[in-house]
């Protein structure tokens, strides 16, 4: 089963412990720091760190998990755990994914 | 000064009521004589009551632009307690002090009437949350630091700490956490593993090695996999871990608890600062005692009695509340009147002073607030307790005994057994205060009326002139 975007349980939570407004600028920041930690992982992967590589998927994973983002969580997981992979595509389809999650938060947080 | 806004003009708390305006204390409806100090700092305590008020701060209120000693507030607190009860006023050692009668019912004051400024009171936006039950009260706010380099972590983690009502700092890695830490004083961190420049395994590392940042607890913050990150940072000295994504429930608790321990290790440790000076540094490994000192002095020993039939019937939170009740009252009366406190033990205290009146003058005090706090428990139909109490006056040896890895301070000395057989005698006899003959007579007629107690087995044979006395205690 191929989890959704969102779990929305994860984010109402989110909403009724931090306060509506709150989680609106959580989203925002998230939405500015996430591509600098997609850029690392690419960054990482290009000179070969594989040290850089795993806190970077590690943090996407952190952040990914506080909003219930949890195919974006999944993804960045298997980079931290699995290693810097020999091809860009797992990092593309992680990027692709981001753009989708962090839309989806936006849409989200502002209903 | 003219009142702005509907500034209340008196305020109910049970049966007393507070006419701010007239800057008077009512007990049902009749005046009560209290100083304009007692006053202020009533009104100060009163306008503060939804949080603990540091010394300082009422100081600064109840003395505005003078150096005062912390005993003369103490003597003010003491006069608050007699005319509203020994509970009316809670220590919070190390703290400061809290007003917990429940009530303020304030009636606005016309725009009329003149206020004084400083006997304004203002009323919390809640009564509730000033509720003198210490179970329900809210933690105190803290000055937690937070280390993350994760700019969404760092701002979930400081905005849910700052609904629980703390003061949060953050830094994005180890380094910076280390230096606020060196720098500022902080009640708790809440550290990430995985940061640039220093981790939180290096920080916990050069923590392990530093005895001033030990004092401050580290909850582990991390979503990191594995239980031997987790050991690894147990094992390093953290008090506890969190995985993230950090559940509020799970977080508030965790961080309560870690306050709670370090209040009370810091209550300990200003106990025996207070009383003991250099005593909390010979609690460190491997430091050598010091050297014990020869002195003149007279002992006091304490007993509540009553407490073992309590503890013996009553859950063990009631009988801790009572002890801790108790001695709240006792410790600010034998600091007042400059007695070292040097042996505690739930229901009985043992302190020493270099003045016989001193300790004559504390014993009262004492046994004055004893008095109160069993009224107030008798009408609230508790079981009974009473103060059973001792003074004597010799030559002592003092100083740190036991191991250099653990020492507490001690007296030695016949006197010291002198006490401890008054205080049991007083006990058996339903008196109050015994004072052996020695202390009677330092006392050179100076002190407060006693009358002797001559055929009393403690009068000899170890001392023949002395005739032990029990000195004449005002009724509450």
């Amino acid at each position: 089963m191929i989890p959704t975007v969102i779990d929305p349980h994860t984010f109402d939570e989110l909403q009724a412990n931090a306060g509506a407004d709150f989680v609106i600028e959580l989203v925002d920041t998230f939405a500015e720091e996430a591509p600098t930690l997609l850029a690392e992982l690419y960054a990482a992967q290009a000179v070969g760190s594989a040290d850089r590589f795993r806190r970077a998927a590690h943090s996407l994973k952190s952040n990914s998990s506080t909003f219930g983002a949890t195919r974006l969580a999944t993804m960045a997981r298997e980079l931290e755990i699995g290693g810097m992979p020999a091809e860009a595509a797992p990092i593309e389809a992680l990027g692709r994914e981001l753009d989708a999650t962090i839309a989806a938060l936006k849409a989200l947080a502002r209903q | 000064m003219k009142a702005e806004d509907p500034a209340p003009q008196t305020m109910k708390f049970g049966r007393f009521e507070i006419v701010a305006a007239e800057r008077r204390l009512l007990h049902e409806g009749a005046a009560v004589a209290l100083g304009s100090r007692a006053f202020d700092l009533l009104a100060a305590l009163v306008e503060r009551r939804d949080r603990i008020v540091p010394k300082e701060e009422l100081i600064e209120v109840v003395w505005p632009g003078l150096v005062v000693e912390d005993n003369n507030l103490q003597v003010q607190v003491s006069a608050l307690r007699k005319v509203l009860g020994a509970n009316a006023i809670a220590t919070v050692p190390g703290r400061g002090y809290r007003f917990t009668m429940a009530g303020g019912v304030a009636t606005p004051a016309p725009s009329s009437v003149d206020v004084p400024a400083h006997g304004r009171i203002v009323p919390p936006a809640s009564f509730a949350s000033a509720s003198p039950s210490s179970s329900s009260a809210p933690t105190p706010a803290a000055r937690l630091l937070v280390a993350d380099d994760n700019k969404v972590n760092r701002l979930l983690l400081c905005r849910t700490l700052e609904l629980l009502g703390h003061h949060v700092v953050t830094v994005e890695n180890g380094r910076l956490a280390l230096e606020r830490l060196r720098a500022e004083r902080f009640d708790l961190l809440l550290l990430d593993l995985e940061m640039p420049e220093l981790d939180g395994f290096g920080l916990l590392e050069q923590r392990s090695a530093d005895t001033a940042l030990r004092q401050v607890p580290v909850i582990v913050t991390s979503s990191l996999e594995g239980v031997a990150q987790i050991a690894r940072c147990i094992e390093l000295g953290a008090d506890d871990y969190l995985h993230k994504p950090v559940d509020p429930t799970l977080l508030r608790a965790r961080v309560e608890a870690s306050l709670e321990r370090k209040r009370l290790r810091d209550r300990e440790q200003e106990l025996l600062e207070r009383l003991a000076p250099g005593a909390a540094a010979h609690r460190e490994p491997s430091a050598a005692l010091p050297a014990g000192t020869r002195l003149f002095a007279t002992l006091l020993m304490a007993r509540l009695h009553g407490v073992e039939a309590i503890a013996a019937a009553q859950p063990a939170e009631e009988t801790l509340e009572l002890v801790n009740g108790w001695a709240t009252l006792m410790v600010d009366a034998l600091a007042g009147h400059g007695g070292r406190i040097h042996q505690m033990t739930g229901d009985g205290l043992a302190a020493v002073f270099a003045e016989p009146l001193a300790a004559v003058h504390a014993a009262l005090e004492m046994a004055e607030m004893s008095a109160l706090f069993a009224a107030d428990r008798a009408a609230a139909g508790k079981a009974p307790v009473a103060l059973a109490l001792g003074l004597a006056t010799g030559e002592i040896v003092a100083g740190f005994a036991g191991t250099p890895r653990q020492a507490a301070y001690a007296c030695i000395g016949a006197a010291v057994r002198q006490a401890t057989e008054l205080a049991a005698l007083a006990a058996s006899s339903g008196r109050t205060v015994l004072l052996d003959g020695a202390t009677q007579a330092a006392l050179a007629g100076t002190g407060p009326a006693s009358e002797p107690v001559p055929d009393h087995p403690a009068s000899a044979p170890r001392q023949p002139a002395a005739v032990v006395h029990a000195l004449s205690v005002p009724a509450a």
